[in-house]
């Protein structure tokens, strides 16, 4: 989706979508068959929205359509984000790269704000570093800058990839049951970092969420999936 | 185990069989097999003429590499044919591993379906399966005959085997590297090279090492045959052996020379490699514990574990 995309699909509608909006217009997903159908959400810049719903229902499958991963069976994701760094994608497998260093994949965030003719062998420069370095500390992951990601416990693994995230500053974050099986001390952190990405870069955040209590902590809107619809609720 | 395993082990090995028989037309000549190869064995081969470690003694008694070359060095063995030729051999293998692993890498990128659109993948996967299709002895001699003999038409064929066959096995690796990160750097917008060079490359590096030191070690056993075609190395000096006047037991001198540099980088490839798998992440089993039954090896194991952690 690009900015020419938005314009044409307001001129059409009539409808002018703030910037930094997400608008999933009509929208039906899925593989062969429809997942989840009739979609017509408006998401506002700086929203934080949790998916609820079983296993296979097709949250991640929602996720991966607004990333632009899949194409929707019918409908549009509309958004002006830019294409690069415009989207940050955590899966529910985290997406690092095991065997680099934890700056490494850190620093795959910051590459995206270089431009695309930008040379992939070439290091990032000071001013990109200092970036890695500040999320690092922040997020304090900083004494396993070197270690490859996978010696780390899965709460590091999460800060990492929170860390990504914020280096390459999206608009949106699309986050895949992140949260994961993690013990309450390393949640309660985790989320404390994931509030913190989200007031610094000021992104809208889309995650989805098993544990209800978690998702009404972290979102201002739940959106509950059931019968391949979607069933929305304030959250607070 | 289940039936359809067992069926297609049934099927697959009734196959080898009726195409083995099919091909062999004298089952006879199985018997006097290993006759004929221990009396060859003792009478040509065995035992090896260590003479191949030493430099040539012209009639004035001066000592001299193969070149004719006057032997200075402090170690004799510096000036023999078989450490000139491994050395030529190893530098000529050193340099097309290498320029073939660069140009090999991206064009694996290219061949690859979850990093390409099929359209771009074909093409790239025929021109690696062109450059494979030949054996690096035809390569050799075409280039022997471009070029005349010597190190040069053996390196350009050893490159462009390496290419054909190593990028195969490097685009296989590619698109057996988890989903999760190649998706999230697709999300993230980031550029083909960027993808190839940050997620691809440290995903599979353990296979991309363990390839590269493969294809090493295979340019280095595949010097011995290039040198048949006049393509340098020690496999010139075996061919001159295997001729006439024939002198196996240099010949097998110099193979076992081979034989001790391909275990030499294996052992190189395993060192390297430990630096990309999780072997150095967990404390190894002790040797002996390979031969005791299960249960008791894993009580062993993890009992000195323990130990070690409360050390």
């Amino acid at each position: 989706m690009t900015g020419e995309d938005v314009l044409s699909k307001d001129e059409g509608s009539g409808l002018k979508l703030e910037s930094g909006a997400l608008e999933l217009l009509d929208l039906s997903i899925g593989y062969d068959e429809p997942l989840i159908t009739g979609i017509n959400m408006k998401i506002n810049p700086g929203e934080t929205i949790a998916i609820l719903g079983p296993s296979g229902i097709g949250k991640t499958t929602l996720l991966r359509t607004i990333a632009g991963l899949i194409v929707p069976l019918s409908g549009e994701v509309i958004h002006d984000y830019p294409k690069r760094s415009g989207i940050g994608y955590i899966p529910q497998r985290l997406g690092l790269v095991k065997h680099s260093s934890v700056r490494s994949n850190v620093a795959i965030g910051a590459r995206t704000r270089k431009p695309r003719w930008f040379p992939a062998i070439l290091p990032l420069g000071k001013e990109f570093n200092l970036d890695v370095d500040s999320a690092l500390l922040s997020l304090g992951i900083m004494e396993h800058s070197e270690n490859p990601v996978r010696i780390l416990s899965g709460g590091q693994q999460r800060r990492v990839a929170i860390a990504r995230a914020l280096v390459q500053r999206p608009k949106l974050i699309l986050a895949d049951e992140f949260l994961g099986e993690l013990d309450r001390e390393n949640v309660e952190s985790i989320i404390k970092a994931t509030k913190s990405l989200i007031s610094e870069t000021g992104a809208t955040l889309i995650m989805v969420e098993h544990d209800e209590e978690r998702a009404r902590i972290l979102a201002d809107r739940i959106w509950i999936i059931q019968d391949s619809k979607i069933i929305e609720e304030v959250a607070k | 185990m289940n039936n359809k395993f067992i069926i297609t082990s049934v099927i697959l090995l009734w196959l080898t069989w009726s195409f083995l028989d099919e091909l062999v037309e004298d089952w006879g000549q199985i018997e006097s097999a290993p006759e004929r190869l221990e009396t060859f064995f003792y009478e040509d081969l065995w035992p090896p003429d260590w003479s191949v470690l030493e430099p040539e003694e012209w009639a004035d008694g001066s000592l001299h590499k193969p070149n004719g070359d006057l032997c200075t060095e402090n170690f004799q063995m510096f000036c023999s044919k078989a450490w000139t030729g491994m050395m030529i051999t190893i530098k000529m293998a050193f340099i097309a591993t290498l320029i073939g692993f660069v140009i090999s890498v991206p064009l694996a990128s290219l061949s690859a379906n979850n990093l390409v659109p099929i359209p771009i993948a074909i093409p790239a996967r025929v021109i690696l399966a062109g450059l494979r299709s030949l054996p690096s002895i035809i390569w050799a001699l075409l280039f022997a005959i471009a070029l005349g003999f010597g190190p040069l038409p053996g390196i350009l064929a050893m490159t462009l085997y390496t290419i054909g066959y190593l990028g195969k096995l490097q685009y296989e690796s590619m698109e057996g590297i988890a989903n999760a990160p190649l998706e999230s750097a697709m999300a993230m917008g980031l550029t083909h090279s960027e993808r190839l060079v940050h997620v691809v490359i440290p995903e599979a590096s353990n296979d991309l090492l363990s390839q590269l030191m493969f294809m090493f070690e295979y340019n280095v056993r595949h010097g011995t045959v290039l040198g048949l075609v006049g393509a340098g190395g020690i496999g010139m000096y075996i061919d001159n052996y295997i001729n006439p006047p024939f002198a196996y037991d240099k010949a097998f001198a110099l193979l076992i020379v081979v034989f001790v540099v391909v275990v030499l980088i294996d052992l190189l490839s395993m060192s390297i490699r430990s630096f990309v798998t999780e072997q150095g992440d967990f404390k190894r089993p002790k040797w002996w514990t390979v031969i005791l039954p299960a249960g008791t090896a894993a009580d062993h194991y993890n009992k000195s574990k323990s130990k070690d952690e409360s050390e």
